[in-house]
């Protein structure tokens, strides 16, 4: 039914300080797919294996739903942007519009007047060499640069790092329109919880390495409530997935589930009716994935 | 367009159930009118900051109810809403917040004689206004 742009299976790669995987994959076509988790989890190794920066020790890998046995073929490559979190320092002395008619060689969909266009949105004033512009203006070109190749893959190592409020919304409204415009794929590494909220459809969570696997973001969203009752030990003792419990006051207790679905179905049948709930918010949610607090189905 | 849905983010409900029940609420209501191009499943879910998956869901199920339609390359539209199913559904909204007030009367120990005094004191109340 919906094609994967991007599929990996037991994917391994070892580096200097941590393995990623074996890491199972899929990026659904046309979706925007966050990858999440703490410092040094491994997304950024995850993100140069997807552009073939880097090879993996083992594993498969499918783009756009063929292996290839050595290098993407440059028509295939041509089909993936990528902003990586760290620029390169080759490209420092070149003035933008070297790098611009360099990459538009290599990109048949190449767009100029969207380049122009970007650059203009993004007010990063042209004709400068790389290395005179600021990190956030640097941010800026670069992704602006990724998005005027009209790419079918869109790979964001943590976009939105030195930009300002006003550049990091105009930058999520450009990205948001080459997924309607283009039918980009998006996968991007953020630690920001508003541009998981703001951007995703789903979500990668990778710790220590591992994949903790993919949810869509609403339904992770479904999964939690904080929940105050008239108190009722036994009931609290059958409901499921209760990760935090307190006795508010003589009456009344408050639990944390992260089977919504399940305990309210419960509590229905005890004819038990919340006396408040409470969603909980994304950050919350992600944390106790994290903590391990949610099983996901694998792949 | 910006549709005035609004999600209650401690509501009990699942996201998807609010934005369909207020969804169908504004079309059956006729406060969004028969014709109306809504927008983009990509658009509505950035507005509300929720997952693509969630809007289309939403929208096929409307679609299923006959309340909305959508014609391949142009988008969704709001299909006409014939007059019964119009009052039914009134009736339905209404009914659901009269369950609602009795829950709520029944929580604070409120005897439905009470209920009722009540709600006719207040109807003869805002009729004199």
């Amino acid at each position: 039914m919906e094609h994967a742009v991007l599929e990996w299976r037991n994917v391994v790669k070892k580096r200097d300080r941590m393995t990623l995987g074996p890491v199972d994959l899929k990026l659904y076509e046309n979706y925007v797919t966050a990858l999440i988790g703490r410092n040094g989890s491994g997304k950024s190794t995850l993100m140069k294996l997807a552009t073939q920066l880097i090879h993996p020790d083992s594993g498969e890998m499918a783009w756009f739903g063929e292996t290839y046995s050595g290098e993407l073929p440059v028509e295939v490559r041509s089909r993936i942007a990528y902003v990586p979190e760290n620029f390169i320092a080759e490209e420092d002395g070149l003035k933008m519009d070297e790098v611009a008619e360099f990459r538009a060689s290599w990109y048949p969909k190449w767009d100029w007047q969207r380049y122009e266009e970007l650059l203009h949105r993004f007010d990063v004033p042209g004709g400068k060499k790389l290395n005179k512009l600021s990190k956030g203006q640097r941010r800026k070109f670069e992704i602006a640069v990724a998005l005027a190749t009209r790419p079918k893959l869109l790979l964001l190592d943590e976009p939105s790092s030195g930009l300002d409020p006003f550049a990091w919304k105009t930058m999520m409204n450009e990205i948001r329109r080459c997924v309607d415009e283009d039918g980009a794929t998006v996968l991007m590494s953020t630690h920001i919880v508003e541009e998981v909220r703001r951007m995703a459809d789903y979500l990668i969570l990778v710790e220590k390495g591992r994949s903790l696997g993919m949810l869509e973001k609403d339904s992770l969203l479904d999964r939690g409530r904080e929940i105050w009752i008239a108190r009722d030990d036994e009931l609290l003792e059958e409901l499921p997935a209760v990760v935090e419990s307190a006795i508010e006051s003589e009456g009344m207790v408050r639990f944390v589930t992260l089977d919504y679905a399940g305990a309210a179905a419960l509590l229905e049948e005890a004819g038990t009716k919340p006396i408040r709930v409470r969603a909980l918010e994304l950050d919350e949610m992600m944390e106790h994935w994290m903590n391990g607090g949610i099983s996901v189905d694998t792949l | 367009m910006r549709i005035p849905v609004q999600i209650n983010e401690s509501s009990a409900e699942p996201l998807y159930h609010q934005i369909e029940t207020q969804l169908r609420s504004l079309i059956v209501t006729g406060q969004i009118a028969e014709g109306t191009l809504l927008p983009s499943i990509r658009e509505f879910s950035a507005d509300l900051k929720c997952s693509v998956i969630t809007i289309r869901r939403v929208y096929q199920d409307l679609e299923n109810e006959g309340l909305l339609r959508t014609r391949q390359g142009t988008g969704t539209f709001v299909t006409k809403v014939d007059t019964d199913d119009r009052e039914a559904y009134k009736k339905q909204i209404v009914l659901e917040a009269v369950r609602e007030l009795m829950d709520t009367a029944r929580s604070v120990g409120y005897a439905p004689d009470e209920l009722r005094q009540l709600v006719d004191e207040t109807l003869r109340e805002a009729e004199r206004k």
